[in-house]
Protein backbone atom coordinates (compact mmCIF):
# COMPACT_ATOMS: atom_id res chain seq x y z
CA UNK A 1 0.00 0.00 0.00
CA UNK A 2 2.85 2.21 0.11
CA UNK A 3 3.15 3.49 -3.24
CA UNK A 4 -0.73 4.83 -2.68
CA UNK A 5 0.46 7.55 0.32
CA UNK A 6 0.16 9.98 -2.39
CA UNK A 7 -4.09 9.49 -2.63
CA UNK A 8 -4.30 9.83 1.12
CA UNK A 9 -3.99 13.87 0.58
CA UNK A 10 -6.42 13.68 -2.05
CA UNK A 11 -9.01 11.65 -0.62
CA UNK A 12 -9.07 13.44 3.05
CA UNK A 13 -9.33 16.66 0.76
CA UNK A 14 -12.55 17.47 0.50
CA UNK A 15 -13.53 16.55 3.87
CA UNK A 16 -11.23 19.10 5.14
CA UNK A 17 -11.66 21.85 2.79
CA UNK A 18 -15.61 21.81 4.04
CA UNK A 19 -14.03 21.77 7.85
CA UNK A 20 -12.33 24.67 6.95
CA UNK A 21 -14.91 26.78 5.65
CA UNK A 22 -17.54 26.14 7.55
CA UNK A 23 -16.52 25.44 11.10
CA UNK A 24 -12.51 25.92 11.51
CA UNK A 25 -12.74 29.58 10.22
CA UNK A 26 -15.37 30.58 11.42
CA UNK A 27 -14.76 29.30 14.47
CA UNK A 28 -11.40 31.56 14.61
CA UNK A 29 -13.57 34.41 13.57
CA UNK A 30 -16.10 34.44 16.14
CA UNK A 31 -13.61 33.78 19.02
CA UNK A 32 -11.64 36.91 17.16
CA UNK A 33 -14.25 39.60 16.52
CA UNK A 34 -15.99 39.26 19.67
CA UNK A 35 -13.04 41.69 21.04
CA UNK A 36 -13.98 44.01 18.66
CA UNK A 37 -16.31 46.76 18.19
CA UNK A 38 -17.26 45.56 14.76
CA UNK A 39 -20.39 46.61 12.98
CA UNK A 40 -21.81 48.01 9.65
CA UNK A 41 -23.42 51.25 9.91
CA UNK A 42 -21.55 53.49 11.43
CA UNK A 43 -18.59 50.85 10.14
CA UNK A 44 -16.47 50.51 12.75
CA UNK A 45 -13.55 47.71 13.48
CA UNK A 46 -11.82 48.63 16.89
CA UNK A 47 -10.23 46.50 19.23
CA UNK A 48 -12.02 46.99 22.42
CA UNK A 49 -10.83 43.89 24.78
CA UNK A 50 -13.40 42.77 26.79
CA UNK A 51 -15.91 45.38 26.76
CA UNK A 52 -18.55 42.98 24.36
CA UNK A 53 -18.32 40.27 27.67
CA UNK A 54 -18.55 43.20 29.86
CA UNK A 55 -21.71 44.83 28.34
CA UNK A 56 -22.87 41.27 27.97
CA UNK A 57 -23.18 40.40 31.56
CA UNK A 58 -23.50 43.28 33.46
CA UNK A 59 -26.16 45.68 31.61
CA UNK A 60 -28.11 43.99 29.08
CA UNK A 61 -31.54 42.96 29.75
CA UNK A 62 -32.37 41.27 26.42
CA UNK A 63 -29.03 39.00 27.07
CA UNK A 64 -30.24 37.86 31.08
CA UNK A 65 -33.49 36.82 29.98
CA UNK A 66 -32.39 35.04 26.42
CA UNK A 67 -29.68 33.82 28.68
CA UNK A 68 -31.86 32.06 31.19
CA UNK A 69 -35.16 31.16 28.82
CA UNK A 70 -32.22 29.19 27.28
CA UNK A 71 -31.09 27.88 30.39
CA UNK A 72 -34.50 26.51 31.37
CA UNK A 73 -35.54 25.38 28.26
CA UNK A 74 -32.60 23.26 28.31
CA UNK A 75 -33.38 22.12 32.06
CA UNK A 76 -36.89 21.43 31.03
CA UNK A 77 -35.70 19.77 27.86
CA UNK A 78 -33.26 17.19 29.55
CA UNK A 79 -35.91 16.14 32.02
CA UNK A 80 -39.23 16.25 31.11
CA UNK A 81 -38.40 15.53 27.51
CA UNK A 82 -36.37 12.86 27.54
CA UNK A 83 -38.60 11.53 30.37
CA UNK A 84 -41.06 11.36 28.11
CA UNK A 85 -39.12 9.43 25.44
CA UNK A 86 -37.57 7.03 28.10
CA UNK A 87 -40.72 5.81 29.49
CA UNK A 88 -42.22 5.34 25.97
CA UNK A 89 -38.66 3.35 25.06
CA UNK A 90 -39.34 1.51 28.53
CA UNK A 91 -43.22 0.33 26.98
CA UNK A 92 -42.10 -0.39 23.84
CA UNK A 93 -39.30 -2.74 24.31
CA UNK A 94 -41.22 -5.27 25.69
CA UNK A 95 -43.33 -5.55 22.22
CA UNK A 96 -46.98 -4.42 23.56
CA UNK A 97 -49.34 -5.18 20.39
CA UNK A 98 -48.83 -2.71 18.14
CA UNK A 99 -44.86 -1.31 19.80
CA UNK A 100 -43.72 -0.85 15.74
CA UNK A 101 -46.44 1.52 14.81
CA UNK A 102 -45.96 3.71 17.93
CA UNK A 103 -42.56 4.01 17.19
CA UNK A 104 -42.28 4.60 13.72
CA UNK A 105 -45.25 7.17 14.29
CA UNK A 106 -43.84 8.97 17.14
CA UNK A 107 -40.50 10.22 15.33
CA UNK A 108 -42.66 11.79 12.19
CA UNK A 109 -42.42 15.10 14.34
CA UNK A 110 -38.64 14.72 14.12
CA UNK A 111 -38.28 14.42 10.96
CA UNK A 112 -40.89 17.14 9.43
CA UNK A 113 -39.13 20.67 9.57
CA UNK A 114 -38.86 22.62 12.19
CA UNK A 115 -40.73 25.85 10.01
CA UNK A 116 -43.17 23.30 9.18
CA UNK A 117 -43.93 22.47 12.96
CA UNK A 118 -43.91 26.02 14.07
CA UNK A 119 -46.29 26.60 11.21
CA UNK A 120 -48.64 23.72 12.69
CA UNK A 121 -48.19 25.37 16.13
CA UNK A 122 -49.40 28.84 14.86
CA UNK A 123 -52.29 27.86 13.84
CA UNK A 124 -53.51 25.44 16.54
CA UNK A 125 -53.07 28.06 18.86
CA UNK A 126 -54.80 30.41 16.59
CA UNK A 127 -57.34 32.33 18.91
CA UNK A 128 -59.96 32.20 15.91
CA UNK A 129 -59.68 28.83 14.39
CA UNK A 130 -57.05 27.09 16.58
CA UNK A 131 -57.33 23.30 17.87
CA UNK A 132 -56.86 24.84 21.53
CA UNK A 133 -59.41 26.88 22.55
CA UNK A 134 -61.88 24.99 19.81
CA UNK A 135 -61.73 22.46 22.43
CA UNK A 136 -61.65 24.78 25.33
CA UNK A 137 -64.99 26.47 23.60
CA UNK A 138 -66.37 22.96 22.73
CA UNK A 139 -66.42 22.07 26.59
CA UNK A 140 -67.47 25.49 27.73
CA UNK A 141 -64.38 26.57 29.44
CA UNK A 142 -64.46 29.98 27.19
CA UNK A 143 -62.91 31.91 29.96
CA UNK A 144 -59.32 30.01 29.39
CA UNK A 145 -58.97 30.64 25.88
CA UNK A 146 -55.96 32.73 24.70
CA UNK A 147 -54.15 34.47 22.39
CA UNK A 148 -51.83 31.22 23.24
CA UNK A 149 -48.62 32.63 21.80
CA UNK A 150 -49.05 36.36 21.78
CA UNK A 151 -50.04 36.98 25.03
CA UNK A 152 -47.40 37.47 28.09
CA UNK A 153 -48.08 34.82 30.73
CA UNK A 154 -48.97 31.88 27.73
CA UNK A 155 -46.29 32.39 25.20
CA UNK A 156 -43.27 31.19 27.08
CA UNK A 157 -45.26 27.95 28.42
CA UNK A 158 -47.14 27.57 24.58
CA UNK A 159 -43.57 27.71 22.63
CA UNK A 160 -42.26 25.11 24.35
CA UNK A 161 -45.11 22.99 23.86
CA UNK A 162 -44.14 23.26 20.06
CA UNK A 163 -41.21 21.13 20.84
CA UNK A 164 -41.11 19.47 24.34
CA UNK A 165 -43.51 16.58 23.47
CA UNK A 166 -41.67 14.80 20.62
CA UNK A 167 -39.29 12.89 22.16
CA UNK A 168 -39.15 10.38 19.23
CA UNK A 169 -35.40 10.68 18.65
CA UNK A 170 -34.57 9.54 22.70
CA UNK A 171 -37.57 7.01 22.15
CA UNK A 172 -35.45 5.06 19.29
CA UNK A 173 -32.33 5.57 20.56
CA UNK A 174 -32.88 4.05 24.28
CA UNK A 175 -35.35 1.84 22.65
CA UNK A 176 -32.78 0.32 20.22
CA UNK A 177 -30.14 -0.22 23.43
CA UNK A 178 -33.11 -1.74 25.44
CA UNK A 179 -33.80 -4.22 22.32
CA UNK A 180 -30.07 -5.20 22.28
CA UNK A 181 -29.95 -6.22 25.90
CA UNK A 182 -29.49 -10.06 26.18
CA UNK A 183 -32.45 -11.58 27.14
CA UNK A 184 -31.25 -13.91 28.92
CA UNK A 185 -30.48 -11.31 31.97
CA UNK A 186 -34.04 -10.32 32.24
CA UNK A 187 -35.19 -14.10 31.87
CA UNK A 188 -33.05 -15.31 35.16
CA UNK A 189 -34.34 -12.35 36.71
CA UNK A 190 -37.57 -13.16 36.42
CA UNK A 191 -36.84 -17.00 36.94
CA UNK A 192 -35.73 -15.04 40.44
CA UNK A 193 -39.21 -13.67 41.42
CA UNK A 194 -38.34 -10.09 40.24
CA UNK A 195 -40.96 -8.10 39.30
CA UNK A 196 -41.61 -6.62 35.91
CA UNK A 197 -40.97 -2.91 37.94
CA UNK A 198 -38.02 -4.37 39.70
CA UNK A 199 -36.61 -5.38 36.20
CA UNK A 200 -37.08 -1.95 34.30
CA UNK A 201 -35.24 -0.36 37.91
CA UNK A 202 -32.34 -2.78 38.58
CA UNK A 203 -31.52 -4.23 35.41
CA UNK A 204 -32.94 -2.49 32.08
CA UNK A 205 -32.32 0.83 33.21
CA UNK A 206 -28.36 0.61 34.45
CA UNK A 207 -28.05 -1.34 31.29
CA UNK A 208 -29.27 1.73 29.06
CA UNK A 209 -28.41 4.90 31.00
CA UNK A 210 -25.27 5.88 29.13
CA UNK A 211 -27.60 6.08 26.13
CA UNK A 212 -30.06 7.97 28.00
CA UNK A 213 -27.19 10.41 28.84
CA UNK A 214 -26.20 10.53 25.18
CA UNK A 215 -30.26 11.72 24.41
CA UNK A 216 -29.63 14.51 27.09
CA UNK A 217 -26.91 15.77 25.64
CA UNK A 218 -29.04 15.86 22.57
CA UNK A 219 -31.38 17.50 23.73
CA UNK A 220 -28.99 20.29 25.06
CA UNK A 221 -27.79 20.28 21.94
CA UNK A 222 -30.97 21.15 20.39
CA UNK A 223 -32.20 23.43 22.73
CA UNK A 224 -28.48 25.75 21.91
CA UNK A 225 -29.61 25.28 18.29
CA UNK A 226 -33.02 26.06 18.64
CA UNK A 227 -34.11 29.00 16.21
CA UNK A 228 -37.01 28.43 13.46
CA UNK A 229 -39.37 27.40 16.32
CA UNK A 230 -39.20 30.16 18.22
CA UNK A 231 -38.32 32.63 15.11
CA UNK A 232 -41.85 31.60 13.09
CA UNK A 233 -44.61 31.11 15.97
CA UNK A 234 -43.55 34.23 18.52
CA UNK A 235 -39.87 35.79 17.04
CA UNK A 236 -38.88 35.81 20.49
CA UNK A 237 -42.07 38.19 21.89
CA UNK A 238 -44.15 39.95 23.52
CA UNK A 239 -41.28 41.98 24.17
CA UNK A 240 -38.28 39.05 24.79
CA UNK A 241 -40.08 36.97 27.00
CA UNK A 242 -39.46 33.57 24.32
CA UNK A 243 -36.15 35.01 23.03
CA UNK A 244 -33.41 32.42 23.37
CA UNK A 245 -29.47 32.92 22.55
CA UNK A 246 -29.52 31.98 18.85
CA UNK A 247 -32.50 34.41 18.16
CA UNK A 248 -30.67 37.09 19.98
CA UNK A 249 -27.48 36.47 18.04
CA UNK A 250 -29.36 36.77 14.75
CA UNK A 251 -30.98 39.69 15.91
CA UNK A 252 -27.99 41.27 16.82
CA UNK A 253 -26.01 40.23 13.60
CA UNK A 254 -28.71 40.62 11.08
CA UNK A 255 -31.04 43.30 12.05
CA UNK A 256 -28.58 45.38 14.30
CA UNK A 257 -25.66 44.30 12.29
CA UNK A 258 -23.16 44.92 15.68
CA UNK A 259 -21.10 41.71 14.49
CA UNK A 260 -18.52 42.05 17.30
CA UNK A 261 -21.19 41.95 19.70
CA UNK A 262 -23.67 39.15 17.90
CA UNK A 263 -20.17 36.54 18.12
CA UNK A 264 -19.48 37.33 21.83
CA UNK A 265 -23.05 35.92 22.03
CA UNK A 266 -22.34 33.30 19.75
CA UNK A 267 -18.94 32.25 21.92
CA UNK A 268 -21.71 32.24 25.04
CA UNK A 269 -23.23 29.22 23.13
CA UNK A 270 -20.28 27.17 22.54
CA UNK A 271 -19.43 27.83 26.22
CA UNK A 272 -22.90 27.11 27.67
CA UNK A 273 -22.58 24.07 25.76
CA UNK A 274 -19.85 23.17 26.76
CA UNK A 275 -20.35 22.83 30.12
CA UNK A 276 -23.70 21.54 29.69
CA UNK A 277 -21.74 18.42 28.15
CA UNK A 278 -19.21 18.24 31.30
CA UNK A 279 -22.04 18.71 33.28
CA UNK A 280 -24.26 15.83 31.82
CA UNK A 281 -20.91 13.42 31.54
CA UNK A 282 -20.27 13.94 34.27
CA UNK A 283 -24.06 13.41 35.94
CA UNK A 284 -24.47 9.97 33.94
CA UNK A 285 -20.46 9.01 34.38
CA UNK A 286 -20.56 8.02 30.25
CA UNK A 287 -16.74 7.98 30.47
CA UNK A 288 -16.26 5.10 33.11
CA UNK A 289 -16.52 2.06 31.27
CA UNK A 290 -18.40 0.07 34.11
CA UNK A 291 -19.49 -3.40 32.79
CA UNK B 1 -49.94 -21.03 32.48
CA UNK B 2 -51.34 -17.81 32.06
CA UNK B 3 -52.86 -16.52 35.50
CA UNK B 4 -55.83 -13.91 36.38
CA UNK B 5 -54.93 -10.51 35.88
CA UNK B 6 -55.09 -8.54 39.23
CA UNK B 7 -57.03 -5.60 39.33
CA UNK B 8 -53.35 -3.49 39.91
CA UNK B 9 -52.18 -5.11 37.03
CA UNK B 10 -55.12 -4.52 34.56
CA UNK B 11 -54.66 -0.71 35.81
CA UNK B 12 -50.87 -0.97 34.66
CA UNK B 13 -51.84 -2.16 31.33
CA UNK B 14 -54.23 0.22 30.61
CA UNK B 15 -51.74 2.95 31.81
CA UNK B 16 -49.29 1.32 29.35
CA UNK B 17 -51.50 1.36 26.63
CA UNK B 18 -53.06 4.74 27.06
CA UNK B 19 -50.12 6.63 26.94
CA UNK B 20 -48.95 4.78 23.84
CA UNK B 21 -52.00 6.27 22.65
CA UNK B 22 -51.17 9.43 23.70
CA UNK B 23 -47.75 9.60 22.42
CA UNK B 24 -48.95 8.68 18.87
CA UNK B 25 -52.06 11.42 19.16
CA UNK B 26 -49.33 13.71 20.24
CA UNK B 27 -47.18 12.90 17.21
CA UNK B 28 -49.85 12.80 14.44
CA UNK B 29 -52.88 14.83 15.29
CA UNK B 30 -51.50 17.79 14.32
CA UNK B 31 -50.00 16.49 11.05
CA UNK B 32 -53.48 14.78 10.37
CA UNK B 33 -55.30 18.00 11.54
CA UNK B 34 -53.14 19.99 8.60
CA UNK B 35 -53.74 18.00 5.91
CA UNK B 36 -57.18 18.06 6.58
CA UNK B 37 -57.60 21.61 6.73
CA UNK B 38 -55.90 21.92 3.59
CA UNK B 39 -59.11 20.51 1.83
CA UNK B 40 -61.41 22.57 3.99
CA UNK B 41 -62.75 26.10 2.69
CA UNK B 42 -61.49 29.31 4.43
CA UNK B 43 -65.19 29.43 5.82
CA UNK B 44 -65.15 25.93 7.06
CA UNK B 45 -61.71 26.31 9.02
CA UNK B 46 -62.76 29.65 10.43
CA UNK B 47 -65.98 28.29 11.44
CA UNK B 48 -64.97 24.76 13.00
CA UNK B 49 -61.11 24.06 13.75
CA UNK B 50 -62.15 20.84 14.24
CA UNK B 51 -65.04 19.62 11.67
CA UNK B 52 -64.14 17.20 8.93
CA UNK B 53 -64.35 18.74 5.45
CA UNK B 54 -67.89 18.62 3.75
CA UNK B 55 -66.10 18.07 0.38
CA UNK B 56 -62.39 17.07 -1.14
CA UNK B 57 -61.11 20.36 -2.96
CA UNK B 58 -57.97 21.28 -4.19
CA UNK B 59 -58.11 24.98 -4.73
CA UNK B 60 -55.83 25.24 -1.52
CA UNK B 61 -53.21 23.71 -3.40
CA UNK B 62 -53.99 25.39 -6.61
CA UNK B 63 -53.78 28.89 -5.01
CA UNK B 64 -50.51 27.86 -2.97
CA UNK B 65 -49.04 27.38 -6.36
CA UNK B 66 -50.49 30.34 -7.49
CA UNK B 67 -50.15 33.01 -5.14
CA UNK B 68 -46.74 32.04 -4.03
CA UNK B 69 -43.25 30.87 -5.76
CA UNK B 70 -43.84 27.72 -4.16
CA UNK B 71 -42.57 24.71 -7.05
CA UNK B 72 -39.70 27.34 -7.20
CA UNK B 73 -38.56 27.32 -3.86
CA UNK B 74 -39.54 23.25 -3.49
CA UNK B 75 -37.31 22.59 -6.91
CA UNK B 76 -34.60 25.14 -5.03
CA UNK B 77 -34.57 22.42 -2.25
CA UNK B 78 -34.66 19.68 -4.08
CA UNK B 79 -31.44 20.98 -6.03
CA UNK B 80 -29.65 22.19 -3.09
CA UNK B 81 -30.68 18.84 -1.32
CA UNK B 82 -29.61 16.10 -3.51
CA UNK B 83 -26.39 17.99 -4.32
CA UNK B 84 -24.91 18.83 -0.88
CA UNK B 85 -26.13 15.32 0.27
CA UNK B 86 -24.19 13.97 -2.70
CA UNK B 87 -21.57 16.27 -1.96
CA UNK B 88 -21.67 15.27 1.99
CA UNK B 89 -21.63 11.55 1.15
CA UNK B 90 -18.66 11.18 -1.46
CA UNK B 91 -16.27 13.38 0.93
CA UNK B 92 -16.90 11.56 4.04
CA UNK B 93 -17.08 8.45 2.45
CA UNK B 94 -13.37 9.36 0.94
CA UNK B 95 -12.38 10.48 4.27
CA UNK B 96 -13.66 7.82 6.22
CA UNK B 97 -12.22 4.82 4.27
CA UNK B 98 -8.45 6.85 4.97
CA UNK B 99 -9.39 7.18 8.21
CA UNK B 100 -10.68 3.10 8.49
CA UNK B 101 -7.76 1.65 6.50
CA UNK B 102 -4.64 3.48 6.13
CA UNK B 103 -1.94 4.83 8.23
CA UNK B 104 -0.69 7.86 8.32
CA UNK B 105 0.72 10.96 10.70
CA UNK B 106 -1.49 12.94 13.16
CA UNK B 107 -4.11 10.85 12.00
CA UNK B 108 -5.79 10.14 15.36
CA UNK B 109 -5.47 14.03 15.70
CA UNK B 110 -6.90 14.87 12.38
CA UNK B 111 -10.14 12.19 13.10
CA UNK B 112 -11.14 13.81 16.55
CA UNK B 113 -10.33 17.53 14.97
CA UNK B 114 -12.79 16.50 12.73
CA UNK B 115 -15.28 15.09 14.67
CA UNK B 116 -15.01 17.50 17.18
CA UNK B 117 -17.14 19.95 14.86
CA UNK B 118 -20.20 18.03 16.39
CA UNK B 119 -20.02 19.43 20.21
CA UNK B 120 -20.23 22.68 18.44
CA UNK B 121 -23.61 24.22 18.28
CA UNK B 122 -23.99 25.17 14.85
CA UNK B 123 -25.99 28.52 15.31
CA UNK B 124 -22.98 30.20 17.24
CA UNK B 125 -21.30 30.42 13.79
CA UNK B 126 -23.88 32.47 11.80
CA UNK B 127 -21.89 35.32 11.47
CA UNK B 128 -19.47 34.15 11.00
CA UNK B 129 -20.25 31.75 7.88
CA UNK B 130 -21.85 34.47 6.69
CA UNK B 131 -18.50 36.61 6.34
CA UNK B 132 -16.80 33.56 4.88
CA UNK B 133 -19.82 32.76 2.22
CA UNK B 134 -19.69 36.29 1.30
CA UNK B 135 -15.82 36.20 1.24
CA UNK B 136 -15.51 34.06 -1.78
CA UNK B 137 -18.64 35.29 -3.49
CA UNK B 138 -21.63 33.26 -3.19
CA UNK B 139 -24.16 35.62 -1.00
CA UNK B 140 -27.02 34.54 -2.24
CA UNK B 141 -26.61 31.77 -4.40
CA UNK B 142 -27.50 27.77 -4.14
CA UNK B 143 -23.82 27.25 -3.90
CA UNK B 144 -23.66 28.51 -0.52
CA UNK B 145 -26.29 26.49 1.23
CA UNK B 146 -24.45 23.53 -0.90
CA UNK B 147 -21.28 23.79 0.97
CA UNK B 148 -23.15 24.56 4.06
CA UNK B 149 -25.35 21.92 4.22
CA UNK B 150 -22.95 19.46 3.35
CA UNK B 151 -20.46 20.45 5.92
CA UNK B 152 -23.39 20.72 9.10
CA UNK B 153 -23.96 16.70 8.58
CA UNK B 154 -20.09 16.03 8.56
CA UNK B 155 -19.33 14.62 11.54
CA UNK B 156 -22.64 12.11 11.49
CA UNK B 157 -21.31 11.03 7.94
CA UNK B 158 -17.68 10.98 8.98
CA UNK B 159 -19.00 8.73 11.87
CA UNK B 160 -20.80 6.81 10.11
CA UNK B 161 -18.41 6.13 6.85
CA UNK B 162 -15.54 4.99 9.56
CA UNK B 163 -17.41 2.64 11.12
CA UNK B 164 -18.69 1.21 7.80
CA UNK B 165 -15.39 0.74 5.95
CA UNK B 166 -13.90 -1.22 8.82
CA UNK B 167 -16.21 -3.68 9.16
CA UNK B 168 -15.56 -4.66 5.90
CA UNK B 169 -13.17 -7.44 5.57
CA UNK B 170 -9.10 -6.26 3.87
CA UNK B 171 -8.92 -9.36 2.61
CA UNK B 172 -11.88 -7.92 -0.54
CA UNK B 173 -9.09 -5.21 -0.95
CA UNK B 174 -5.81 -7.21 -1.12
CA UNK B 175 -8.02 -9.48 -3.43
CA UNK B 176 -8.16 -5.93 -5.92
CA UNK B 177 -4.57 -5.34 -5.51
CA UNK B 178 -3.65 -8.43 -6.22
CA UNK B 179 -5.36 -7.81 -9.67
CA UNK B 180 -3.17 -4.83 -9.95
CA UNK B 181 -5.92 -2.24 -9.25
CA UNK B 182 -4.74 0.98 -7.90
CA UNK B 183 -6.27 2.69 -5.01
CA UNK B 184 -8.54 4.61 -5.95
CA UNK B 185 -9.63 2.36 -8.39
CA UNK B 186 -10.27 -0.39 -5.66
CA UNK B 187 -12.14 2.60 -4.10
CA UNK B 188 -14.86 3.25 -6.45
CA UNK B 189 -15.32 -0.15 -7.78
CA UNK B 190 -14.78 -2.40 -4.59
CA UNK B 191 -15.60 -0.48 -1.66
CA UNK B 192 -17.99 1.95 -2.19
CA UNK B 193 -20.56 -0.62 -3.79
CA UNK B 194 -19.87 -2.52 -0.26
CA UNK B 195 -20.67 0.29 2.12
CA UNK B 196 -24.23 0.74 0.38
CA UNK B 197 -25.58 0.13 3.89
CA UNK B 198 -23.61 3.03 5.10
CA UNK B 199 -23.64 5.78 2.03
CA UNK B 200 -27.72 5.30 2.46
CA UNK B 201 -27.65 5.91 6.06
CA UNK B 202 -25.56 8.66 5.92
CA UNK B 203 -27.11 10.23 3.10
CA UNK B 204 -30.45 9.57 4.76
CA UNK B 205 -29.86 11.78 7.39
CA UNK B 206 -27.98 14.29 5.47
CA UNK B 207 -30.78 14.95 3.41
CA UNK B 208 -33.39 15.05 6.04
CA UNK B 209 -30.45 17.61 7.62
CA UNK B 210 -30.38 19.77 4.66
CA UNK B 211 -34.50 19.51 3.39
CA UNK B 212 -35.33 21.30 6.95
CA UNK B 213 -32.41 23.28 7.64
CA UNK B 214 -33.71 27.05 8.16
CA UNK B 215 -31.34 29.28 10.12
CA UNK B 216 -28.65 29.42 7.77
CA UNK B 217 -30.68 29.55 4.52
CA UNK B 218 -32.93 32.46 6.10
CA UNK B 219 -29.24 34.23 6.56
CA UNK B 220 -26.91 33.29 3.63
CA UNK B 221 -29.69 33.56 1.18
CA UNK B 222 -32.55 36.43 -0.33
CA UNK B 223 -33.66 35.72 -3.87
CA UNK B 224 -36.79 33.54 -4.83
CA UNK B 225 -34.95 31.54 -7.24
CA UNK B 226 -32.16 30.53 -4.12
CA UNK B 227 -34.52 30.46 -1.60
CA UNK B 228 -35.34 27.20 0.06
CA UNK B 229 -39.20 25.76 1.11
CA UNK B 230 -38.78 26.29 4.70
CA UNK B 231 -38.06 29.63 4.43
CA UNK B 232 -41.34 29.81 1.87
CA UNK B 233 -43.56 28.45 4.96
CA UNK B 234 -42.17 31.46 7.11
CA UNK B 235 -43.55 33.80 4.42
CA UNK B 236 -47.09 32.32 4.49
CA UNK B 237 -47.31 34.25 8.16
CA UNK B 238 -47.85 37.41 6.22
CA UNK B 239 -48.94 37.38 2.57
CA UNK B 240 -50.98 34.03 3.11
CA UNK B 241 -52.78 35.36 5.84
CA UNK B 242 -56.46 35.63 4.43
CA UNK B 243 -55.91 32.55 2.90
CA UNK B 244 -55.90 29.48 5.23
CA UNK B 245 -56.73 26.99 2.71
CA UNK B 246 -53.68 27.87 0.87
CA UNK B 247 -51.83 28.25 3.42
CA UNK B 248 -52.30 24.64 5.18
CA UNK B 249 -51.97 23.16 1.70
CA UNK B 250 -48.19 24.62 1.51
CA UNK B 251 -47.45 23.13 4.78
CA UNK B 252 -48.60 19.74 3.73
CA UNK B 253 -46.56 20.12 0.40
CA UNK B 254 -43.61 20.77 2.52
CA UNK B 255 -44.20 17.97 5.05
CA UNK B 256 -44.82 15.02 2.51
CA UNK B 257 -41.39 14.38 1.13
CA UNK B 258 -39.88 14.11 4.69
CA UNK B 259 -42.65 11.95 5.85
CA UNK B 260 -42.25 9.96 2.42
CA UNK B 261 -37.94 9.81 2.72
CA UNK B 262 -38.83 8.69 6.16
CA UNK B 263 -41.22 6.13 5.56
CA UNK B 264 -38.91 4.28 2.63
CA UNK B 265 -35.37 4.76 4.91
CA UNK B 266 -37.41 3.65 8.57
CA UNK B 267 -34.06 1.61 8.99
CA UNK B 268 -31.42 3.86 7.39
CA UNK B 269 -32.77 6.51 9.77
CA UNK B 270 -32.53 4.46 12.78
CA UNK B 271 -29.16 3.24 12.22
CA UNK B 272 -27.54 5.56 11.57
CA UNK B 273 -28.81 7.57 14.05
CA UNK B 274 -27.33 5.19 16.53
CA UNK B 275 -24.30 5.44 15.23
CA UNK B 276 -24.22 9.30 15.28
CA UNK B 277 -25.12 9.07 19.20
CA UNK B 278 -22.01 7.13 20.01
CA UNK B 279 -19.66 9.63 20.88
CA UNK B 280 -20.20 10.15 24.73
Amino acid sequence: MKKNKLWIPVFLAPACILFLLIYAVPLVLVFITSFFDYRLMPNRFTFIGLDNYIQLLTSDPVFAEAFRNTVVWIAIHCTVHVFIGTLLAFILYKKPRGWKFVRVSYMIPNIISQSAIAMIFLNLFNPQYGVINSLLGAVGLESFQHNWLFERATAFPSVTMTWLLFAGYTTTLVLAEALSVDESLIEAARVDGASSFQIDLFIMFPMVKKMIGTTVIMAATYMLQLFSLIYITTGGGPQTATTNLPLMLYQTAMKENNYGYANTIGVFIIIVGMITMVIINKAFKMNESDY
Amino acid sequence: MKKQLTAKEGVLITLKYLFMLLCVLVALFPIVWVIMSSFKTNKEILSNGLALPTQFNFNGYRDALQISPILQFFSNSVVITVISTFINVLALAMAGYVFARCRFRLKNALFLLLSASMVIPTTSLLHPVYLVINKIGLTDTKTALILVYAALSMPLSLMIMRSTFQAIPPSLEEAAYVDGAGFCRTFFQIMLPCAKGGLASAGVLAFLNGWNEFTFALVLTSSTSVRTLPLALGYFTSSFSFNYTAMFAAITIAVIPSILVFAIFQEQIVNSLIAGSVKG
